[in-house]
């Protein structure tokens, strides 16, 4: 009896070590991970026109370091454009003007309580537990 | 107390003006370039005495350097004004986000009243047979 009310107090700990936060992750949303991707395109564009420059300053020029860094500065500032295009012409479409009332509140709620119940029944199993171990010391010191 | 109360801005307006400013900012950085290129070119015959050329030219190179940084900070701002519109007005993403949430949250609820009614069974077991022993012991 006693060990299996020790088992069951085992595992009340590992059940609520995990608290709420960790089971709530957050879900990586590709449209911002796309808007990321935009903000280092737009430094390549400015470190690609600053290599440039600096190379049409030299007296004599790479011709393929120039075309390289052409290509890519055209490569980047097109793609800015036409990411940034996409974002907008997306949200033209989905966008309402009103603020979203969705809410995980209720959801977060019951299962708060849920981990709040099994923090309790753990409570209650370990002064059982401390209880029956006080007992049986009793015992043993009578003996 | 009257209070002051600012309209907000129509999404469509906001958005054209978004547009507007991805294209004003693209097209000030390439022209901006182009410009930094041609007077980059050398000419033999100017105008004026080559010195002073010289530091026009190196005027105008600075002051469209300067603008093509600011058009790059220019789109940098409007990115992070386009994420801030993505997070607040992207409905079907918030939605997805709410539903697996609350799916994740339902399912830990349910595994954790299924163990806890699961250990109310057996604990409940050991119960019945420990108050067998103890009404029929004499220390009841």
């Amino acid at each position: 009896m006693v060990v299996g009310v020790l088992k069951a107090a085992v595992f009340f700990v590992v059940l609520s070590s995990g608290s709420l936060s960790a089971f709530l992750t957050r879900m990586a949303n590709e449209r911002l991970r796309v808007l990321e991707e935009v903000e280092k395109d737009i430094a390549v564009v400015l470190q690609c026109a600053g290599n440039i420059v600096l190379e049409l300053s030299k007296d004599k020029h790479n011709a393929s370091h120039l075309d390289r860094q052409l290509v890519q500065f055209q490569t980047s500032i097109s793609r800015v454009e036409n990411e940034l295009g996409a974002q907008i012409r997306y949200l033209t479409q989905v966008a309402t003007g009103q603020p979203h009332e969705g809410s995980t509140y209720s959801t977060r709620k019951d299962c708060q309580m849920s981990l709040n119940r099994a923090e309790y029944a753990k409570v209650k199993l370990g002064e059982l537990g401390r209880t029956c171990e006080a007992m049986l010391e009793q015992q043993q010191q009578q003996i | 107390m009257a209070t002051q109360r600012v309209l907000p801005q129509s999404k469509e307006t906001l958005l054209q003006n978004y547009n507007k400013r991805l294209k004003d900012d693209i097209k000030s950085i390439m022209d901006n370039f182009t410009e930094i290129v041609k007077t980059a070119k050398i000419e033999d015959e100017t105008q004026v005495s080559r010195p002073t050329q010289a530091e026009q030219d190196h005027y105008e190179m600075h002051v469209r350097a300067a603008n093509i940084v600011r058009a790059g900070e220019s789109l940098m701002k409007l990115v992070s004004d386009l994420k801030q519109f993505l997070i607040l007005n992207d409905f079907p993403s918030v939605n997805d986000a709410i539903s697996q949430q609350n799916q994740q949250l339902r399912a830990l609820q349910d595994e954790c009243d299924k163990k806890l009614t699961s250990l109310r069974d057996e604990i409940a077991v050991d119960l019945y047979e420990l108050e067998e022993e103890y009404y029929s012991s004499r220390y009841k």
